[in-house]
C-alpha cells in the first residue's frame, strides 16, 4: 500500500516538472555561446561574419515592424525585403511580422520582457514612442552597429540614433510633415504655395470666401495634431533656441514660457477659430479626412510624407497634388521644415544571429544593392543616400533639408506620452471644453516633469 | 479515547486529490502567480523596458490620488456601467419577453436580435465609426433625406454626447446575449404558474411583473452583474471610436491603464491604476451580489 503511495506521489511529481520543464523556454543559452553543428543559428554565431553567410545550412531571421501592409504591388518589407534578401544569402530564411502600431508596441514589449525579441526590431529616433532608441539601448537590448559601413552611408540621421556615442539603428533616410494641397483649386483661384504666415492665412482666406473648405483634419485621431503643430514649432521655437529641448529636460526652460508653446498653440488654434480647419474636426478620423481631401472637398491637409500612398490614391475627384512646408514664419524671415530621420532597423543585442544581421543591413543600406533599390522606391521615405533620386513632390523639402534649414519632431525629444496630454488638452480647446492655452501648456509642463521623475 | 471516524468517500478518496496538483500548479502559474506580479509592479518605478527598475512603495497610488487620474476616468466609468446595465437590461428582457411569446417567425426574430454579439468588437466599432461619420455617415445622410440638417451631426466629437455614442455601440453589441440569458430564464418558468395566473385573472403587465419577472430573479441577478462587470471593464469602443477623446472625454478606467501602460510607459503606475480597478470592480460585484441575492429572496 505504501509502495504505490510513493509511486502514485512520484508519478504526479514527474508529470508536473514534465508540464512545467515543456512550458519553459525553448532556448536558455546565452547569445554569446557558440553553437555547434546541431543547428544554422549555432553556426551564424560563431564569430565569423562571412561564415554564417556562406554555411549551407538554414538561418531563420526573425524581424518584426510596426505599419500597414502596401495596398498596391508588393509590400517592401513582408515581401521584397525576404525574397531578396534569400536571393543574396540563400541560406538565410527572414520571417517578417508587420503590425499595427499599438500591437507592435505591446507585442515588442512582451518580447523584450520575455528574453524572446526579434532579430530585427524597428525602433524610432531619440525618445519618440514605445519602441524609442535611446530608452531600449539604455536597457541593454540593441547591438552595437558604429562599426557598419551602412551608419555611414545614411547620412546625418543617423545622429539620432546615437546613444552614448554608439550607434544602434540605421535610420532610413528623412520623413518630412507637410501640407499637401489640391492644385487645381490654387490655379482656379489663382494662389501660389505661401512663404510666411501671412501669407499662408491669406490663402485660406481666399478658400473660405469662394466657399472652399481651406484645410481638413481627422483629429478624431489625435495624433494627427502633430503634423501641423510642429511645421510651426519648427519655424517658432528651434530657430531661435536650438537647444529648447535639452532645456526642457534640465527644466531651463518651461513651455509655459511665454513667447514658446504658447504662441505656437495660438497659431494652430486660430485655423480652427477662423473656420480655415473644418468645424467638427473631432469627429472626423484620420482616414476619412485623406478620403475628403482626394475627393476634392477641400483645398489642402496636413499630412507627412509616410502617407504619400494614400493621398495619391484616386478619389471622386482628379486633381493634381502638390506638397509644401506649412510656414510658420514671418514674413521676410527664413522657412523651416520639420524633418525628421525616419524609423529603422535594429539589432537585438541577445540575438543569435547578430553577424549575419549586420550583413543583411549592410546589404540592405549599400546604395547599389537591389534590396536598398527596392526599399527607396516604395515611396515611404526621403533617400538621404548620396546619389538618391528625389521625388519630385518633395524638392523643396529637400532643399532646406540640406542647407540644415530643418527640424526634428518635437515628439522625438520629450518622453513619450507628452504630446498625448497635448493633443487631449488641445482637443478640448478646440472642441469648445472651456481649456485655454495656459491651460495645454501647463498640463504639457506637468506630464514632462512627471515622466521625467520616472 | 475513542478515535473519530474519518469520512471516507468511496468515489473520492484522498489520494485522488493528488490529481488536483498539476491543474493547481497550472491555475497558480497562469492567474495567481501574474496577478501577484501585478501587485508586485505596482510598488516599482518600472517602465515596461528596462529591468533596472526601483521599488517606489506606495508612490504610484498617492500620485494616481494626488493627480486626479483616478477622478477623471471613475465617473465615466462608472456613468459607463449604469447607463450599459439599465438600458442593455430593459430593452434584452423586453426582446426577451417579445420573442418568447408565440408568435410567427420568432426563430428569425431571435437571431437577428443574436447577430451582433457574433461580431468581434473591431468590427463594430469600425462600422459604427463610418454610421457616426459627420458629413458622409449613415445617420448623417438619413437626416439628409429625411429633410434635416445632417451635416450638423458630429456625435463623436462633442464632449458630451461621445461617451452615450460608444455606450449605445455597446449596448447594441450585448443585448443579444443579454436577451439570450432571459430567454433561457423565462423558459424555466413552469407553465402551470402561468395559466393559474390567467385563471386568476391576470393581465399581461400583471402576469409580468407579479408572475415571471420574480420567477427570473436568478437570470436578472446574472444579467445585472454581468453587465456592471462589463461597464466598469470598458474599454474596447472607447479604443476603437475615440482613442478617449474628444480631449478626455470618454476616458474610462480600462484606457487610462492601456494609455499609462503603452503609451506613456508608465507601467508601475499603470499596474497601481490596475489594483484600483481590480479593487473596485471585486467591490462593486460584491456589493451588488449581496443586493441582488436579497432581492431574489424578497421576490
Amino acid at each position: 500500500m505504501k509502495r504505490r503511495k510513493i509511486l502514485s506521489v512520484l508519478l504526479v511529481t514527474v508529470m508536473t516538472a514534465t508540464m512545467l520543464f515543456g512550458c519553459g523556454k525553448k532556448n536558455d543559452t546565452p547569445a554569446d555561446t557558440t553553437g555547434n553543428s546541431s543547428g544554422g543559428e549555432g553556426a551564424a554565431n560563431t564569430g565569423s561574419t562571412g561564415e554564417a553567410a556562406d554555411s549551407s545550412e538554414k538561418v531563420t531571421v526573425t524581424f518584426m515592424l510596426s505599419g500597414t501592409l502596401a495596398t498596391e504591388g508588393e509590400d517592401f518589407e513582408t515581401e521584397q525585403m525576404p525574397r531578396l534578401v534569400e536571393k543574396k544569402f540563400p541560406n538565410v530564411k527572414v520571417e517578417v511580422t508587420k503590425l499595427p502600431d499599438d500591437q507592435y508596441y505591446t507585442a515588442l514589449k512582451t518580447k523584450l520582457a520575455t528574453g524572446e525579441a526579434p532579430d530585427f526590431m524597428w525602433v524610432q529616433p531619440r525618445y519618440a514612442g514605445v519602441n524609442a532608441v535611446f530608452p531600449l539601448a539604455e536597457a541593454g537590448y540593441l547591438t552595437d552597429l558604429s562599426d557598419l559601413k551602412a551608419a555611414e552611408l545614411v547620412g546625418a540621421g543617423v545622429k539620432d540614433f546615437t546613444y552614448n556615442d554608439k550607434i544602434y539603428a540605421i535610420p532610413c533616410g528623412v520623413t518630412f510633415l507637410g501640407t499637401y494641397y489640391n492644385k487645381n483649386i490654387f490655379d482656379k483661384y489663382g494662389l501660389s504655395v505661401p512663404k510666411s504666415w501671412p501669407e499662408f492665412e491669406n490663402v485660406c482666406k481666399v478658400l473660405k470666401d469662394n466657399d472652399v473648405q481651406p484645410i481638413v483634419m481627422g483629429d478624431k485621431d489625435m495624433y494627427v495634431m502633430q503634423f501641423g503643430l510642429y511645421q510651426l514649432a519648427a519655424n517658432m521655437i528651434y530657430p531661435e533656441n536650438p537647444t529648447y529641448d535639452d532645456q526642457l529636460r534640465d527644466g531651463s526652460v518651461k513651455f509655459t514660457d511665454e513667447g514658446t508653446w504658447d504662441k505656437v498653440l495660438e497659431r494652430y488654434g486660430s485655423l480652427y477659430e477662423k473656420g480655415y480647419i473644418q468645424s467638427g474636426s473631432l469627429g472626423l478620423g484620420a482616414s476619412q479626412a485623406i478620403q475628403k481631401f482626394i475627393d476634392g472637398e477641400c483645398a489642402m491637409t496636413f499630412d507627412g510624407t509616410f502617407n504619400l500612398q494614400a493621398i495619391n490614391s484616386s478619389g471622386a475627384a482628379d486633381f493634381e497634388r502638390g506638397y509644401f512646408p506649412l510656414p510658420g514664419n514671418e514674413e521676410g524671415e527664413q522657412l523651416y521644415t520639420a524633418g525628421a530621420p525616419g524609423a529603422g532597423p535594429a539589432i537585438y543585442s541577445e540575438s543569435e544571429n547578430i553577424d549575419i544581421c549586420k550583413q543583411i543591413l549592410e546589404y540592405w543600406f549599400d546604395s547599389e544593392s537591389d534590396l536598398y533599390k527596392a526599399y527607396e522606391s516604395c515611396g515611404k521615405f526621403v533617400s538621404t543616400n548620396e546619389g538618391a533620386v528625389v521625388e519630385p513632390l518633395y524638392e523643396d523639402f529637400m532643399k532646406l533639408y540640406s542647407e540644415g534649414n530643418s527640424w526634428y519632431w518635437c515628439n522625438q525629444a520629450w518622453p513619450a506620452g507628452t504630446e498625448n496630454e497635448m493633443e487631449a488638452l488641445f482637443g478640448e480647446m478646440i472642441g469648445g471644453a472651456g481649456t485655454t492655452v495656459p491651460d495645454i501648456t501647463k498640463g504639457m509642463q506637468n506630464k514632462l516633469e512627471e515622466l521625467l521623475a520616472e | 479515547m475513542k478515535k473519530k471516524k474519518k469520512h471516507k468517500s468511496l468515489v473520492m478518496t484522498n489520494k485522488m486529490f493528488w490529481f488536483a496538483v498539476p491543474a493547481f500548479l497550472m491555475y497558480f502559474t497562469f492567474w495567481i502567480f501574474p496577478v501577484f506580479q501585478l501587485f508586485r509592479y505596482s510598488i516599482t518605478n518600472f517602465n515596461g523596458i528596462n529591468r533596472n527598475y526601483d521599488m517606489v512603495g506606495f508612490k504610484n497610488y498617492i500620485t494616481l490620488y494626488k493627480e486626479g487620474t483616478l477622478f477623471h476616468a471613475i465617473p465615466n466609468t462608472i456613468i459607463y456601467a449604469v447607463v450599459l446595465v439599465a438600458v442593455s437590461n430593459i430593452i434584452a428582457l423586453a426582446l426577451a419577453l417579445l420573442l418568447n411569446a408565440n408568435i410567427k417567425g420568432k426563430g428569425i426574430y431571435r437571431t437577428a436580435a443574436y447577430l451582433p454579439t457574433l461580431f468581434s468588437a473591431i468590427v463594430i466599432g469600425f462600422i459604427w465609426s463610418y454610421v457616426y461619420m459627420p458629413g458622409n455617415g449613415m445617420i448623417a445622410t438619413i437626416m439628409d433625406s429625411l429633410g434635416m440638417d445632417g451635416s450638423k451631426f458630429n456625435i463623436l466629437a462633442g464632449f458630451k454626447s461621445a461617451l452615450y455614442a460608444i455606450i449605445a455601440v455597446d449596448i447594441w453589441k450585448c443585448i443579444g446575449t443579454t436577451m439570450i440569458i432571459y430567454l433561457a430564464g423565462l423558459q424555466t418558468i413552469d407553465s402551470s404558474l402561468i395559466e393559474a395566473g390567467k385563471i386568476d385573472g391576470c393581465n399581461g403587465w400583471q402576469m409580468i411583473r407579479l408572475i415571471k419577472v420574480p420567477l427570473i430573479s436568478a437570470t436578472i441577478t446574472i444579467n445585472v452583474i454581468l453587465s456592471v462587470i462589463n461597464g466598469l471593464k470598458a474599454y474596447d469602443y472607447v479604443f476603437i471610436m475615440t482613442n478617449g477623446g474628444p480631449g478626455k472625454a470618454t476616458n474610462t478606467l480600462m484606457y487610462s491603464v492601456y494609455k499609462l501602460a503603452f503609451t506613456e510607459q508608465l507601467m508601475g503606475k499603470s499596474a497601481a491604476l490596475s489594483v484600483v480597478a481590480f479593487i473596485l470592480i471585486i467591490a462593486v460585484t460584491i456589493c451588488m451580489l449581496i443586493f441582488m441575492n436579497k432581492r431574489e429572496v424578497e421576490m
